[in-house]
């Protein structure tokens, strides 16, 4: 009985949530990964991302215009970030979706005794992990290719080491919204995960300054700390010489911006997750299965 | 005995292609959100490479560029999820097993996808140029119409020619199927030039990566829409010659394909092989 009790801590405890946080993210990494070999399976990590840096370095050539490598490191930083993103916040989303509809467990793991959230965090960890490899590549590429000003002697590490735990905080958030949503809808579940992302990827300022979006965009991505995070992370990474989407705010300040923007929508996401997983629950639908 | 179990040779193959094209078509009226998301998400995509542009201080003409990529963009999604994949998805409602015993066999439910596929993309294709058109003040000048339309016309053809290929080697695969899809995304968008002229990578670069129907094609169509400006990979009348032979040629292989990968599906399995 102790030895049992010892296994499985007391439900609730921080221990307890620990424990299931590690267990959903080692679930995650062999779903993510073991479909094939590590080398394929490191080719599909990087060369989604490096296609996407590629486009816009050509697209940055055929232009030809000025503005020197800033452009280029602007672009570098955000496409080496945005995997976490589609990793992190989708991955979330697909984690609960496929769990319900694909592999049809969701049900299983909702009546075991564990927190579904510290589940679905460690899923989260561990989509996120996948991109790890995509962002080095990323940089190591922007910095040796391109020739993207990205210095260790001008990197400010604990400036972009707070702004990217901050980051992965927001994006775990945004995912655990999304999957509110998810719990919620049936048939357009599959591609909702995706139009966020497509909708994220316009206003947050993923591969151009926010400078350029019409006034109400500009507003709208002021309030998602996706955009302070990646304006956080150039200028952490790139130092001044770089293309500003929140050109009128000192490094300090968007830091600030972006801690309290994450724990305004870390606190919104586990209110909204836990209204969600009731109303779902009372309706019925929490492991209804929709695909067809 | 039914009308449809008495249909025999090419009748059959008519009947089953346009069966499989029915639920595409008829569904994608009957289930609208699919509308939105096959349209409003491929067109938030093509705003944020037109903002690209815009942040680079690009001519107008670049804004066209983006939104003709965009457009062309939902047909290779198409052939990749709806073609390549779907086969991976009829294995997990477990369709496939009934498209495997049907007399008609494989080729018309094949020919039904992809006519199917093409007509929903169409629609959604066109929306996305009008909406970004309109948005953007973009405006075309096409100067030889049916010359544009048959490169259009052959280049599609090509495509999901390409696309019962990948759905035969597809074949085999259980999740490898949807990450393989996934991996053909950004590397192809800028192989084939979606966004930029495709000379930019180089003439010989953009030689290899001709092999995917959509680089001709884009690139002659887009001379024929900016034909003072457009910096072409070939003439346009060669890009059309080599169109007509790529679609042949993956006609061919897509039959040679498809009979090869059936065979060693059923031999080893996989056909009914959920995950």
């Amino acid at each position: 009985m102790a030895t049992q009790a010892a296994a499985f801590p007391r439900n609730g405890g921080l221990r307890h949530w620990w424990r299931v946080v590690r267990v959903g993210y080692w679930l995650g990494w062999q779903i993510e990964s073991n479909w094939t070999d590590p080398l394929l399976f490191f080719i599909y990590s990087i060369a989604r991302p490096l296609g996407g840096v590629l486009i816009l370095v050509f697209m940055y050539h055929v232009v030809a215009r000025a503005g020197g490598t800033a452009m280029l490191g602007f672009f570098v930083v955000g496409a080496a970030c945005w995997p976490f993103v589609v990793r992190g916040m989708m991955g979330t989303a697909y984690s609960l979706i496929s769990d319900r509809e694909h592999w049809k467990t969701l049900r299983y793991v909702y009546i075991s005794p564990i927190s579904l959230r510290a589940y679905l965090v460690g899923r989260a960890l561990a989509q996120a992990t996948s991109a790890v490899a995509a962002a080095a590549v990323t940089l190591v590429f922007g910095r040796w290719v391109l020739g993207v000003p990205m210095h260790l002697a001008t990197i400010n590490a604990p400036y972009t080491a707070a702004a990217f735990a901050l980051g992965i905080a927001a994006v775990i958030a945004l995912g655990l919204l999304v999957v509110s949503a998810a719990f919620l809808i049936s048939s357009e579940a599959w591609r909702m995960p995706e139009g966020v992302g497509a909708a994220l990827y316009l206003v947050c300022g993923a591969i151009f300054p926010v400078t350029v979006l019409p006034p109400i965009l500009q507003a709208l991505s002021r309030a998602i700390p996706l955009t302070w995070w990646l304006e956080a992370m150039r200028r952490g990474l790139l130092g001044p010489a770089v293309v500003r989407s929140l050109p009128h705010l000192a490094d300090g300040q968007v830091l600030m911006g972006l801690a309290l923007l994450t724990v305004l929508w870390v606190t919104a996401a586990l209110a909204v997750f836990t209204l969600a997983e009731r109303r779902a629950r009372q309706l019925g639908i929490l492991d209804r299965e929709t695909m067809y | 005995m039914s009308d449809i179990a008495r249909a025999r040779g090419i009748r059959r193959v008519v009947r089953a292609t346009l069966g499989r094209a029915y639920p595409r078509i008829i569904g994608a009226n009957r289930e609208r959100s699919w509308l939105f998301y096959d349209t409003i998400l491929p067109l938030l995509g093509t705003i944020a490479f037109v903002y690209v542009y815009k942040a680079l201080g690009a001519p107008d003409r670049f804004v066209g560029y983006v939104i003709m990529g965009g457009a062309t963009m939902a047909f290779w999604m198409n052939v990749m999820w709806n073609m390549a994949a779907q086969f991976y998805w009829d294995k997990q409602g477990g369709n496939l097993e009934l498209y495997m015993v049907l007399p008609c066999g494989i080729v018309p439910i094949l020919l039904g996808m992809s006519f199917g596929g093409f007509v929903g993309t169409l629609v959604r294709a066109v929306a996305i140029i009008v909406i970004g058109s309109v948005l953007f003040h973009v405006t075309y000048t096409i100067t030889q119409l049916p010359l544009f339309l048959l490169i259009f016309g052959v280049g599609i053809i090509a495509l999901y020619g390409l696309g019962v290929t990948f759905a035969s080697v597809f074949l085999m695969w259980g999740r490898e199927a949807w990450h393989m899809a996934e991996l053909f995304m950004e590397p192809v968008f800028l192989a084939s030039g979606f966004y930029f002229p495709v000379r930019a990578l180089g003439f010989w670069v953009g030689m290899g990566t001709s092999i995917i129907p959509l680089t001709l094609a884009l690139d002659a169509m887009r001379q024929l829409l900016f034909p003072e400006s457009h910096p072409a990979l070939l003439p346009v009348r060669v890009e059309l010659t080599a169109l007509v032979g790529l679609a042949v040629l993956f006609i061919f292989v897509a039959r040679l394909s498809l009979r090869k990968m059936e065979y060693l599906a059923r031999r080893e399995g996989r056909l009914s092989l959920r995950f």
